[in-house]
C-alpha cells in the first residue's frame, strides 16, 4: 500500500528539478503553416552530416564581471552519440554530453562535473536540446520553442523563444543563425546574462577520428 | 438420564416461561440494533486491522499506525503510453471518464500544479548559504582552494547548461541549484506540460493522484473503484490501443478485499445453511425442525453480530467471513434436540430438553473454551473472531433452550434416512485394548513425525495477506516506476526537541550515506534533509562561506574583478515549524510525526532497497544511536507469529489437560473415552500436513484449537448417550454440516482462515470415525 503519500513528494522534486536543470519537454503543438515552411526551408540547406566538428569562440556576459568572459575552443557534434566541447583558452576543461548522461572534466582530466540520466530523468531532455541547437535539428527544437525567422540567399536565422514556462523563467531566447551549419548561436538568459558562440570552420565528416571516439566512451 | 427409560415429565414451570420471554426480549432488541448495523455500514475493511499490535513498541506502533491512516485513502495511477504527447491526450480522456459515476468519489489531487517553485525558492531565501548535500559538504570539505577556483573558472568559460537559481555572484560555485536538484531527485517524476511525467518500462508515463471522497466501503460485492478506473482505461484504449494503466492505492487493496469477502461470506454462509438445512430434512422430514433450526442459526448470527459490533465498534469483514463457519457448528444443539425427540417421541419436550440440557451445555463449555483461546493471541482480528463465534453458539444454544420446547408442538415422523444413519452405530466397531492400542499409536505417530523431520514451521507475515497478486504487482510497479521509498522499513526517530530529532537524523544519515556508497539502498528520505539541525546550518554555513571567499580571491586574481562577500550577520536557523508552515513541506510532511508526551518524532524513509540482504546492515546502522530505532514491519510481524504460534501451542496443550479435566468431573474414569479421538485426529492431521510438505504455522495451532472444541463434542455425546443411534444421528448431522462449514472456509482466499478451514476439514471425520471405536468394550451399559 506503500509509497502512495510520497508522490507529493514526486510532484515537487519535480517543479525543484525541472528548474534547476532547465529542462523541460513540450510536446509541439501543431506547427502554423508558415513556421512549417519555414523549417522545411531551413531544413534543405542544414547539411546533415553523421559528425560535424570546428572551433568555436564564445563571449559571456555575466552579471557583476566588469569584462564579458571569452573563451575559446574545438568541438565535435556525432550524431546519435552526443557533443564534446574542448575549452582550450584560457583555461582547458572539456565538457562531454551524451544521451544520458554530462560530463565535465579539468585540464587535469579529473572529473568535476558528472550528471546521470538515471539519477537525473531531465538530464535526457536537456541534452536532447543542446544537440538539437547544434546540429540544427529542426524536428526536436520546434519540440521545445516557438520558432520565427527568415530564410535568405546568404543564410537562415531563427529565433527560439521556450514554450515550457519553467524553461523560460531561465532561458528568455535562443537565436541561431547559419547556412549549410549553424554559425552563431545566442542564449539570452532571463537573468539577464547571454553567451555567444560563433562557429568557426565547421567541416562534415562520415565519422567519428579514433581520438574522438574515445571520448564518448 | 437416557431417552430409552420412559419418564413422567413434569410440566413446564415458571421458569421456562421467564426464560422464553427473556430471550424474546433479546432478541428483539439485537434485531433493532442490527437494523441500525446494516442502514450505517459498521463493516472495517481495513487490511491492516488483522495485523497484531506491537505491544513490545508502542511508541514504534503509534508511528505506524499514523503512517497508514496517512495514506488510506489515497489511489495513484500511472498512465502509459509509447509517446508523451499520446498519454497528455490519453490523460484528458481519463479524466473526463472517470468524473462520471462511481469515479465521481475519486477526487484528482492536482499534484503538478500545486507546488509553487517561486514561492519555496522565496521561502529557503535567507538560508540560502546555509544548506548543503552531503555530497557538498564532502567536496567543499576536502577541496583545496585552488581546486575551488579552477572549477569556478571552469564553469565560468563552459557553455551555459546549467540554469542558475541566483547570480553568480551571490552563488559562485553553484551550489544553491545543486542543493535543490538532490532535492528534487528524491523521486523519479518530473512535471511536464502540466501534468507529472516519468519515463520507465520504454513508456512515457503521467502520474495522477486521486484521494477517495465518502464513507468507507459497502459491503456490495461490486468492485466499484476498480470498475470506474477499468471502463476509463477501456475509453482510453479505444483512441490509443497501447495505453497502460499501473495503479496503487490502499482503497483498491480493500475493495479487492471486500469483493473476495463477500463472495466467501455467500459461498460459505449459504453454502453451509443449505447443507444444514437439507440434512435437517433428511433426517427429520419435517418442515418444524428444518424451520427452527434455522430460526437458531438466525438468532445466533444476529446476536453475535451485534455484540461484535458493540463490543469493538466495527465488525472486520474477515470475522464474517470466519463467522459464516459457525453456521455448520452452531447448529448441533438444535439438531441434537431433534435426534433425541425422535427417539423419545413420548416425552415432553421440556422434559427431554432438561436431560439433554447437561450434554449440550458441556459442549457449549468445551467449545467457548476452544474459541476464546483464539482471542488469546493480540491479533485483533482473531479477537474479534472468538467473541463472535462464542456469542453466536451460545445464542444458538439460549434459541434453542428457551424456544425449542415451546414451539416445538406435535410428533417427530419417522424417518428411513435417520433410522439408517443410526443404525451404523449398531454396526460399528469398538475397540477392545483402547487405552493401551491408542496410547501406543500416538507414541508411533509422535515417533514417525519426529523421523520426518519435525514440523516446518513457517511465520512469514505473507502467509496472513491475501492482497490479490496482481493489485500487489501493481503496487510494487508504482513504487519502482516512481523511485518511492517503501513503508515496510524505516527508522523511528525521537528526542525531547525538534533539533535533538533532527540532530539524530543527520547522525544516522551520515551512517547511511556510506551504505549508498556500497549501494545497498539508492536513498532515503528525512524531515532534515528539508530543515538541517540548527548545528548544521551553523556547520554548513562556515564551509560555504569560506569556499566562497577563497572563490572570489581566486577569481579576482585571475580576472581582474573586485567581488568580495558582503558582511551579513548569519539569519536565524530555519525551523521545522516554519517549514511545516509552507507549502513545499507537502510531500515531506507525513515524516514529521510531531509531538507526544514530551517527545518529538520523525520518519526516516528508505529508498531502492531491493535486497533483503541489506537489512541487517540497515538494522546495524540503528545501533548505538540514542533514540533511533530501526524498524522492519514484516520481521517484526512474523516474530510476533512465531512467539503466538509457540505460546498457542503450550496454550493447545494446556487446554488439552484442562478438557480431560472437565471430561473426568462429568464420566469419571471414563473421560478419556470422549477426550482420545480428538487426540488421535489431531495428531494424524499434524502428520498428513507435514508428510506433505504444508507449512506449520499459527493458524493451523489455532484451527487445532477449535478441534478440541468441536471433536469433544463427539466424544461427550457419544458417551452420554451411549448406543443411543439417536445421539448418534445427531453426532453423524452435526458433524456433516460442521465438516461443510469449514470445507467452503478452506476454499477462502486468505491464507490464515484456508489453513483453518483445511486443518478441520481432515480432522473433523477422523474425530467422527474415531468416537464410536472408543464406546465401551462391554454389551452392559454403564450409568
Amino acid at each position: 500500500m506503500s509509497a502512495i503519500a510520497w508522490t507529493k513528494r514526486t510532484a515537487l522534486g519535480a517543479a525543484l528539478c525541472a528548474l534547476a536543470l532547465s529542462a523541460t519537454a513540450q510536446t509541439a503543438p501543431p506547427a502554423t503553416p508558415a513556421a512549417q515552411d519555414l523549417l522545411a526551408q531551413v531544413r534543405q540547406r542544414v547539411h546533415d552530416a553523421p559528425v560535424v566538428r570546428g572551433g568555436f569562440e564564445q563571449l559571456k556576459t555575466v552579471k557583476g564581471f566588469k569584462q564579458p568572459l571569452r573563451s575559446s575552443g574545438d568541438f565535435v557534434v556525432a550524431r546519435g552519440k552526443g557533443i564534446v566541447w574542448h575549452v582550450l583558452k584560457p583555461f582547458e576543461s572539456t565538457l562531454v554530453v551524451r544521451p544520458d548522461s554530462l560530463q565535465s572534466r579539468g585540464s587535469d582530466g579529473k572529473l568535476t562535473t558528472q550528471m546521470r540520466a538515471q539519477d537525473e530523468p531531465v538530464l535526457r531532455t536537456v541534452n536532447a536540446m543542446l544537440f538539437a541547437v547544434m546540429s540544427a535539428n529542426l524536428t526536436e527544437l520546434a519540440q521545445h520553442f516557438e520558432v520565427t525567422g527568415q530564410v535568405a540567399a546568404k543564410g537562415w536565422s531563427l529565433h527560439l523563444v521556450p514554450r515550457d514556462p519553467t524553461l523560460a523563467q531561465w532561458l528568455a531566447a535562443v537565436e541561431l543563425q547559419g547556412n549549410q551549419f549553424v554559425q552563431e548561436v545566442k542564449l539570452q538568459e532571463a537573468r539577464g546574462d547571454s553567451s555567444l558562440i560563433r562557429i568557426l570552420t565547421p567541416v562534415a565528416e562520415n565519422a567519428l577520428r579514433p581520438q574522438d571516439a574515445a571520448q564518448f566512451e | 438420564m437416557t431417552a430409552h427409560t420412559p419418564v413422567q415429565d413434569a410440566p413446564p414451570g415458571w421458569l421456562w416461561r421467564t426464560a422464553a420471554l427473556a430471550w424474546l426480549l433479546v432478541v428483539i432488541a439485537v434485531g433493532v440494533h442490527q437494523w441500525q448495523f446494516w442502514k450505517h455500514d459498521g463493516i472495517d475493511t481495513d487490511v491492516m486491522a488483522l495485523l497484531p499490535v506491537n505491544e513490545q513498541a508502542p511508541d514504534v506502533a503509534l508511528a505506524t499506525e499514523q503512517l497508514v491512516g496517512q495514506m488510506s485513502r489515497q489511489v495513484v495511477v500511472l498512465l502509459g503510453a509509447s509517446e508523451w504527447a499520446d498519454a497528455l491526450a490519453a490523460v484528458q480522456v481519463f479524466r473526463q471518464s472517470l468524473a462520471t459515476g462511481a469515479g465521481a468519489r475519486l477526487r484528482e489531487d492536482p499534484i503538478a500544479q500545486k507546488t509553487s517553485m517561486e514561492a519555496a525558492l522565496g521561502f529557503y531565501q535567507p538560508w540560502r548559504e546555509r544548506l548543503l548535500t552531503p555530497a557538498q559538504r564532502a567536496m567543499l570539505a576536502g577541496t583545496p582552494d585552488a581546486a575551488l577556483v579552477q572549477k569556478a573558472l571552469q564553469d565560468l568559460y563552459q557553455p551555459a547548461v546549467q540554469a542558475r537559481l541566483s547570480d553568480w555572484v551571490s552563488d559562485p560555485l553553484g551550489l544553491w541549484t545543486q542543493w535543490w536538484a538532490a532535492r528534487g531527485a528524491q523521486s523519479q517524476a518530473r512535471p511536464r506540460d502540466g501534468e507529472l511525467w516519468v519515463a520507465a518500462d520504454g513508456q512515457q508515463w503521467a502520474v495522477l493522484q486521486f484521494t477517495l471522497e465518502g464513507s468507507a466501503f459497502r459491503l456490495s460485492g461490486e468492485p466499484v473503484l476498480d470498475g470506474a478506473l477499468q471502463t476509463a482505461l477501456a475509453q482510453v484504449r479505444a483512441k490509443w490501443p497501447g495505453a497502460r494503466m499501473v495503479t496503487a492505492g490502499v482503497p483498491l487493496h480493500a475493495e479487492a478485499a471486500a469483493v473476495q469477502a463477500n463472495w466467501e461470506i455467500n459461498t460459505i454462509g449459504w453454502g453451509s445453511l443449505a447443507g444444514v438445512l437439507l440434512l435437517a430434512w433428511l433426517a427429520f422430514r419435517s418442515l418444524r425442525p428444518v424451520a427452527l433450526v434455522g430460526v437458531s442459526l438466525l438468532v445466533g448470527c444476529a446476536v453475535a453480530l451485534s455484540v461484535t459490533a458493540l463490543f469493538f465498534g466495527q465488525v472486520h469483514l474477515l470475522t464474517l467471513v470466519f463467522g459464516a463457519s459457525l453456521v455448520g457448528v452452531a447448529e448441533d444443539y438444535g439438531i441434537h434436540y431433534f435426534a433425541s425427540r425422535q427417539g423419545a417421541p413420548a416425552r415432553s419436550p421440556h422434559g427431554l430438553m432438561r436431560a439433554l440440557m447437561p450434554a449440550l451445555w458441556l459442549a457449549l463449555g468445551t467449545s467457548a473454551i476452544a474459541y476464546l483461546a483464539l482471542g488469546a493471541a493480540a491479533f485483533p482480528g482473531l479477537r474479534q473472531m472468538a467473541v463472535f463465534s462464542v456469542v453466536g453458539l451460545t445464542a444458538a444454544m439460549l434459541t434453542v433452550v428457551c424456544w425449542f420446547p415451546w414451539l416445538d408442538r406435535g410428533s417427530m415422523p419417522h424417518s428411513p434416512v435417520a433410522q439408517s444413519i443410526g443404525q451404523t452405530l449398531m454396526a460399528w466397531p469398538r475397540w477392545r485394548h483402547a487405552l493401551p492400542g491408542s496410547v501406543a499409536v500416538c507414541v508411533a505417530m509422535a515417533l514417525l513425525l519426529w523421523l520426518l523431520g519435525g514440523l516446518r514451521a513457517q511465520d512469514d507475515v505473507r502467509q496472513l495477506q491475501n492482497a490479490s497478486t496482481p493489485l500487489v504487482a501493481q503496487q510494487r510497479q508504482v513504487g519502482e516506476i516512481l523511485g518511492l521509498p517503501s513503508p515496510a522499513q524505516f527508522y523511528l526517530v525521537q528526542g525531547n526537541s525538534p533539533e535533538q530529532v533532527l540532530q539524530r537524523e543527520e547522525e544516522l544519515k551520515d551512517r547511511l550515506d556510506a551504505l549508498v556508497a556500497r549501494q545497498l539502498l539508492v536513498g532515503y528520505s528525512g524531515v532534515s534533509d528539508w530543515v538541517p539541525s540548527a548545528r548544521r546550518q551553523d556547520s554548513d554555513g562556515e564551509l560555504v562561506a569560506r569556499a566562497q571567499e577563497a572563490v572570489f580571491k581566486g577569481v579576482n586574481a585571475e580576472l581582474g574583478e573586485s567581488f568580495a562577500r558582503p558582511a551579513t550577520p548569519p539569519p536565524a536557523p530555519i525551523t521545522v515549524q516554519a517549514w511545516l508552515a509552507q507549502p513545499i513541506s507537502a510531500a515531506a510532511r507525513p515524516l514529521w510525526l510531531g509531538e507526544c508526551d514530551g517527545s518529538y518524532r520523525s520518519l526516516l524513509m528508505l529508498r531502492g532497497v531491493t535486497d533483503l540482504a541489506s537489512l541487517p546492515a540497515l538494522a546495524g546502522a540503528a545501533q548505538g544511536l540514542e533514540g533511533v530505532a530501526w524498524v522492519d514491519k514484516p520481521a517484526e510481524i512474523s516474530a510476533l507469529l512465531q512467539r503466538y504460534r509457540i505460546s498457542m501451542t503450550e496454550l493447545l496443550l494446556l487446554g488439552h489437560v484442562l478438557v480431560l479435566a472437565a471430561l473426568w468431573l462429568r464420566f469419571g474414569r471414563k473421560a478419556w473415552r470422549a477426550w482420545m479421538p480428538t487426540v488421535l485426529a489431531s495428531l494424524v492431521v499434524v502428520g498428513v500436513l507435514t508428510a506433505f510438505g504444508a507449512p506449520w504455522q499459527l493458524f493451523n495451532v489455532l484451527a487445532l484449537m477449535l478441534l478440541l472444541g468441536v471433536g469433544i463434542d463427539y466424544g461427550i455425546f457419544l458417551q452420554e448417550h451411549e448406543d443411543d443411534p439417536h445421539a448418534w444421528l445427531a453426532v453423524v448431522i452435526g458433524a456433516g454440516s460442521t465438516w461443510l462449514s469449514f470445507g467452503l472456509l478452506g476454499l477462502s482466499a486468505t491464507p490464515a482462515l484456508k489453513a483453518f478451514g483445511l486443518t478441520l476439514m481432515l480432522g473433523l471425520p477422523l474425530v467422527l470415525v474415531l468416537a464410536p471405536l472408543f464406546r465401551s468394550a462391554t454389551d452392559n451399559k454403564e450409568h
